[in-house]
């Protein structure tokens, strides 16, 4: 079990350019520990974030996706980022129905300021990965 | 003309076609072929589209603005689960066309018309209700069932829940016939996404025309669903096509009960036709990547889905690539993820599948929960959007 014990999560994380993406930054600038479980692909909005990234983060074999973006009234494209929220619905829906465990698809509004939310949720997500283990989709991908 | 006009303030009639001959070959009143011929000859319609009995295997889709070639096709076909949006599609552009639908038809319809692919002003829907089809090949099965030579079956009716099937072999006809449920329940029947279909009277359509709440096999009961409807119905009435009497108050109400049932059937069906209902989360995960890992991505499920109106620059053509090797391609994943909102559960994905995936149930499972939740039926109501482009969640709408 001693392999397992080494075992470190791959996180993926889409960050919108104007909020969180610049909150990781912060994080950083403010020496907080981040995980260094998480792979971030920056994109000028959440709203970018095609369904179809996120599906392929997991057939790729991340053990967690996280979307992230501007809170809800902040999204410098007016309100891409209730059709972030929407697509998240639809596939939050898809990972349950497929047989993956929820924790591995998040969302999570985070401004430019909040350095230290950001790194919280990289932890956490660590966390509960490191408690489900890898995902299925990515030892498939393994073999 | 006054007399006629105020004859028509009902919602409900039984209808039959004047012409002796239509009405014979009808598969009730022949009342869809005559309003069809009807609507050719005084204007309503540039081309109908019906379907040509080539066998009681087969039946294929023709375009015509000969009134003969449409009475040719009068007759229900059973064995032949075609659906006919994706022929729309093609040519309602340039035409006005009129066709009947069964409720999968309709459906499929009025999704292509949410995706601005046909408009709705372009076609006269002519609904049919529908109890099933049957895949030719399990057709087939029955007629060799019933001991019959599958080669020599001339002719199909399905009729009081039974399945008729006629023969003619050196030169004598021979007739057989079982009840629906009793083949079911060896193994033989419906096509699975009939047996667990709950739309059975095609509202959402022009007109919705079927046997259910007459009280004579050649009178076509016949429901006005919109103005549409109602204006190629009255000329049908008006030009001498078509003869009505009012529908019986009774035969409303069996038809509503025939429905009714029906739908519980198929509650029940669809119960038991699901293997993955029982499953673990894990035992899900692997029966889904078992199941679809036999796709040799042929693209055909796609091509005659009739919701899809997606073409060559499809986002889960564009974005496969088979050396990617995922225990689930991408292909099947953005299918599965594109449909959860749009998906009629129709069961003609399954049907062209050379193997025999059961996409039927993939589909349903993974829409049926969204559609739930979104408190969304697809292919009803063209003004309904399909939620996935939505930017507002419907139910987050209400929560907040
Ligand atoms: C597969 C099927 C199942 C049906 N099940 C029921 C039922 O359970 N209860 C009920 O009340 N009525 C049912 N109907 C409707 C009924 O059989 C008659 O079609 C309806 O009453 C109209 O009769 P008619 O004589 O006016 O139509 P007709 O004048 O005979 O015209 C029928 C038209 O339907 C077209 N057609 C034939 N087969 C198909 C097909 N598979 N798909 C699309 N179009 C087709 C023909 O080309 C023709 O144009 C069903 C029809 C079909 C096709
Ligand atoms: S899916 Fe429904 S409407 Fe379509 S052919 Fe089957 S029973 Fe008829
Ligand atoms: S996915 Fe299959 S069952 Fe669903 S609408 Fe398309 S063809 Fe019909
Ligand atoms: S029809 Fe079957 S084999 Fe062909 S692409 Fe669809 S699922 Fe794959
Ligand atoms: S700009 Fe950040 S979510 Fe749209």
């Amino acid at each position: 079990m001693a392999e397992r014990e080494e075992w470190e999560p791959k996180i993926l994380a889409f960050c919108c350019n104007w909020c969180s993406y610049a909150g990781a930054d912060a994080a950083g600038l403010e020496r907080r520990q981040v995980p260094p479980t998480i792979r971030v692909i920056r994109v000028m909005c959440s709203g970018r974030i095609d369904p179809a990234f996120v599906l392929m983060g997991l057939l790729e074999g991340a053990d967690a996706v996280l979307v992230t973006g501007c809170h809800i009234g902040d999204c410098h494209y007016v309100d891409a980022n209730y059709k972030t929220r929407n697509r998240y619905e639809f596939l939050n829906e898809f990972v349950d129905e497929l047989g993956l465990e929820p924790e591995r698809l998040w969302l999570r509004w985070i401004s430019a300021s909040e350095g230290s939310l950001f790194a919280e949720m990289v932890r956490e997500v660590t966390e509960k990965i490191k408690r489900i283990g890898p995902s299925p989709l990515r030892s498939e991908w393994k073999k | 003309m006054e007399e006629v006009k105020a004859k028509m303030n009902s919602k409900y009639y039984l209808a039959w076609a004047k012409d002796e001959g239509i009405r014979k070959k009808g598969a009730n009143g022949g009342f869809v072929t005559a309003t069809l011929v009807s609507a050719l000859e005084n204007d309503f319609i540039d081309v109908a589209l019906v379907v040509r009995k080539k066998s009681v295997y087969e039946g294929i889709p023709v375009l015509t603005s000969d009134a003969e070639v449409v009475k040719e096709c009068a007759g229900s076909l059973h064995g032949a689960p075609i659906n006919l949006t994706k022929y729309v599609v093609e040519h309602a552009a340039k035409k006005r066309i009129g066709l009947p639908t069964k409720p999968c038809d309709a459906r499929g319809i009025i999704e292509q018309a949410k995706r601005r692919q046909v408009s709705l002003e372009n076609v006269f829907m002519i609904g049919l209700n529908c109890g099933a089809t049957l895949h030719p090949l399990r057709m087939r099965e029955i007629a060799s069932y019933y001991a019959l030579d599958p080669d020599s079956v001339v002719r199909e009716e399905i009729k009081e829940g039974k399945i008729f099937l006629v023969s003619e072999e050196e030169g004598e006809e021979k007739e057989k016939w079982m009840k629906i449920d009793e083949l079911e329940a060896k193994g033989y029947g419906r096509r699975d996404a009939c047996k667990s279909c709950i739309t059975k009277i095609p509202t959402m359509a022009d007109l919705a025309c079927g046997i259910w709440g007459s009280n004579d096999e050649k009178k076509t009961f016949v429901e006005v669903c919109s103005e549409k409807g109602g204006a190629i119905f009255e000329n049908a009435v008006d030009s001498g096509y078509v003869e009505i009497e009012e529908a019986p108050e009774k035969g409303i109400e069996t038809r509503q009960k025939k429905e009714a049932g029906m739908q519980k059937r198929a509650a029940s069906w669809k119960e038991k036709m699901d293997e993955v209902s029982g499953l673990s989360r894990s035992e899900r995960f692997e029966f889904y990547v078992d199941a679809l890992k036999n796709c040799i991505h042929c693209g055909a499920c796609k091509a005659v889905c009739p919701v899809c109106a997606c073409e060559e620059d499809a986002k889960c053509l564009e974005m496969n690539d088979e050396r990617d090797s995922y225990a689930i391609s991408m292909y099947n994943v953005l299918r599965i993820f594109h449909l959860m909102d749009s998906c009629i559960h129709c069961g003609q994905c399954e049907d062209v599948c050379p193997v025999d995936i059961p996409l039927t149930l993939i589909q349903r499972r993974f829409s049926e929960r969204m559609q739930h939740r979104l408190r969304y039926t697809p292919g009803m109501d063209v003004m309904e959007k399909p939620p996935l482009y939505e930017t507002e969640l419907r139910w987050s709408a209400k929560a907040e």
